[in-house]
């Protein structure tokens, strides 16, 4: 049996998991939750991950009834993500890993979402479409590498959505992305916007400076209330995502797909996505907000597999960066 | 020595063509197709290429046809007008229909595969020598043509003139 | 001239008989003969996912997009399939057959697999490299640049090599080096994923684009902005 606790605080959330042998023992996690209209920003975002961050490893061993000595590996968020936040949870991984004993694993945000969504959806070599505030990929799985066949050239389509709802003011508890889905349901009018596929990569900060130019003007002559554009925003940059995801299945012969990362839970992006595999014949899998979000349990997860396949973090090696491609890690636990 | 060819797209139409030179009647066969006398369309064959040129032209106007779409008034004006490389429809007659003057005609006819068709009556009304329908190369003015379809020597590195203005008679719409 | 007959007959009706040979992302594409020639038939299909009026409008602008482009390389000498007919109620695209070619992608990976003399796939990116540059010069962006949307004519010799660029659906006329630029990138990223190893053909892509254009150093300078964006971007969340 192998335990591998997870820490993960690279943006708004903080969380510690635990993985026993493909099993969640416990998973808690808090959210740094701005004002309507503001971003979270890297110093104020680590002074809460740092108010939290020991209360919720409390939790997170008392939820899976362990001790610290039942431990076998601390793995934490090596990055991508904010500087500030990533350091403090390294820190304080780090310290735990000397206190306990045990060895550390740094890990790669990314391959967390995509080893997570494997382990709770069975899902054997999907095309993996990962969509979160920072990131936009999609990947698949050849010779040892997550290799990225389409991604945003610009902002991440979360990214997008949340610069949307500071515009027009849209609640960001519990976030802005979830409310946006919940307003676009309400949505009837569809105001075109620009569509930009070129390939199998997308962009949206052309989608986006049209909105924030339009949003204002549309709204005060009435032409469309807030919930059409919520509604007009989600149509097209998900009929975007769908469209580079299925470019991607046929390019590399797939029939399966995982969609993982925040944006991931929304369920109008989960729809269309399943109606294109539908006409496909292929398999959609997705998650929840539990595991689609970022949390402790999927740092957990791609450390199990890491450190089952042999890999250990030197302290000396301990450190973070803001940037890290998911394709540059060698996936050693794959054939 | 006439082409009688079904359209795959519309399998109940066929499409005849049939060509003549030292034609000494064109005023009155002029006059006959636009009286009715003559169904079918009377094209300059100093314009034609090839008989795929034609096909094309009536293909898409069967096409327009059936959808509602055409930009004139019957088939046989718009078969000359797919011919034309513009949106202007008096140019297309002017470049594409036959003038008094000429003395020679490239004639046009799509019929439903129901009807009765005869060749004989059109030909009785030709004064003039019936060819083989693939002798129309031997009356194409390829200087006036490139002129017309704006034809530069690059393009045919990559492919004949019979391409390049098949291509555009096909996307003019959008062109 | 009677037409009684059913309105359905016409281009649906005679898809239901051709022959299918890819279901792609956006389009179905048939083999058929048309007007007695051979002929692929590139059908836009209705994606159910997308919004009916997103739909609508894309399926309608890629298809205007694509005949406009391939008569835009056609003109300035670029192998491009002929188009013959175009329906726009069905958004269907009926097009010169390339007989006897090889996508450029089935042909590296068997030249990679055979391990011929490098210098044959030398020629071949050169090539494509000039094509490219030419295309561009043109205005043309492709904007699905991959190696499996080139097409090698069997038969030719190296030194007069033929290659032709297919599905322009995605493809835009700007003349913008950021444009190209990207273009390029998309390229690359395709390229390097479907031929493992082959940086250095690549970069020679890149050296023949530069020489055969006056206009490539501000396009292969947007190419290397974009890059870097994509390893410098925040990658927060």
């Amino acid at each position: 049996m192998t335990v591998v606790i997870g820490f993960e605080g690279s943006a708004n959330k903080i969380g510690v998991g635990i993985i026993r042998d493909g099993e969640v023992l416990s998973n808690p996690r808090r959210t740094y939750i701005t004002p309507p209209g503001q971003g979270f920003l890297p110093g104020e975002t680590a002074k809460h991950h740092r108010g939290v961050i020991l209360t919720v490893l409390q939790e997170a061993l008392d939820e899976a009834g362990l001790k610290a000595a039942d431990i076998d590996c601390v793995a934490y968020t090596k990055g991508p993500g904010m500087g500030a936040p990533l350091v403090t949870v390294a820190i304080v991984a780090r310290t735990v890993a000397q206190l306990w004993g045990k060895p550390l694993l740094g890990v790669n945000h990314c391959i967390g979402h995509i080893e997570m969504g494997r382990l709770i959806t069975n899902a054997q070599n999907p095309t993996v479409l990962y969509v979160s505030g920072g990131n936009t990929q999609v990947i698949a799985y050849s010779e040892r590498r997550y290799r990225i066949f389409g991604e945003t050239i610009d902002i991440a389509v979360g990214n997008c959505l949340d610069r949307f709802a500071r515009v027009i003011k849209i609640s960001n508890d519990p976030s802005p992305g979830y409310n946006i889905e919940q307003m676009a349901k309400k949505g009837t009018k569809y105001i075109e916007l620009p569509y930009t596929v070129k390939g199998m990569d997308v962009s949206f900060s052309g989608i986006l400076s049209y909105i924030e130019d339009a949003a204002h003007k549309l709204l005060s002559a009435s032409q469309c209330s807030p919930e059409d554009l919520c509604f007009s925003l989600q149509e097209t940059v998900f009929a975007m995502l769908v469209e580079i995801t299925e470019r991607a299945m046929a390019h590399c012969g797939s029939q399966e797909v995982l969609i993982v990362g925040g944006v991931g839970c929304n369920l109008r992006l989960q729809e269309m996505m399943g109606v294109m595999c539908k006409e496909r014949g292929a398999r959609l899998f997705a998650t929840d907000e539990s595991f689609c979000i970022d949390n402790g349990a999927m740092i957990a997860q791609a450390g199990w597999e890491m450190f089952r396949s042999g890999q250990v973090t030197e302290l000396s090696d301990s450190w973070i960066t803001q940037r890290y491609r998911t394709d540059e890690v060698e996936v050693t636990w794959r054939d | 020595m006439h082409l009688t060819q079904v359209l795959e797209l519309f399998p109940e139409y066929t499409v005849t063509q049939l060509l003549f030179k030292d034609v000494k009647n064109t005023t009155e066969l002029r006059k006959m197709a636009v009286n009715g006398e003559i169904k079918g369309a009377l094209i300059n064959p100093s314009m034609v290429v090839d008989s795929f040129q034609i096909l094309v032209a009536a293909n898409k106007a069967v096409h327009l046809h059936k959808n509602g779409k055409m930009k004139t008034r019957s088939l046989y004006s718009e078969i000359i007008f797919n011919l034309s490389p513009t949106n202007n429809i008096s140019e297309a007659f002017k470049r594409f229909g036959i003038s008094d003057s000429d003395s020679a005609v490239h004639i046009v006819l799509v019929h439903n595969k129901d009807e009765i068709l005869n060749i004989n009556d059109i030909i009785l009304k030709v004064d003039g020598q019936q060819i083989a329908v693939d002798r129309v190369s031997d009356l194409t003015d390829v200087a006036k043509i490139k002129k017309l379809y704006k034809v530069a020597p690059l393009e045919e590195k990559c492919g004949s003139l019979l391409d390049a203005v098949v291509c555009r008679m096909a996307t003019k719409d959008v062109a | 001239m009677a037409h009684s007959d059913s309105v359905k007959a016409g281009v649906p009706s005679y898809l239901k008989e051709a022959q299918m040979i890819k279901q792609g992302a956006e389009a179905r594409v048939y083999r058929g003969t048309f007007l007695g020639r051979s002929v692929v038939i590139k059908e836009r299909f209705t994606k159910l996912y997308r919004h009916p009026e997103v739909d609508e409008k894309l399926t309608r602008r890629r298809t205007t997009q694509e005949v406009r482009s391939i008569l835009r390389c056609r003109r300035a000498g670029i192998n491009a399939p002929v188009v013959y007919f175009v329906d726009y109620t069905t958004h269907c695209i009926f097009l010169e057959d390339i007989i006897h070619s090889v996508s450029v992608r089935d042909h590296i990976a068997s030249a990679q697999a055979s391990e011929q003399n490098p210098q044959h796939l030398q020629t071949l990116v050169d090539k494509i490299g000039e094509i490219l540059a030419q295309m561009h010069d043109e205005d043309v962006i492709h904007g699905d640049l991959t190696t499996s949307n080139m097409l090698l004519v069997s038969g030719a010799e190296d030194h007069n090599m033929k290659l032709v660029l297919i599905d322009f659906g995605l493809s835009y006329i700007s003349a913008l080096p950021e444009d190209k630029g990207v273009d390029l990138y998309v390229l690359e990223k395709a390229f390097l994923s479907t031929h493992p190893k082959t940086e250095t053909l690549f970069e020679r892509l890149l050296k023949s684009y530069t020489a055969s254009s006056k206009k490539s150093p501000a396009v292969i300078k947007k190419l290397d902005e974009v890059r870097l964006r994509g390893r410098k971007r925040s990658m927060v969340g």
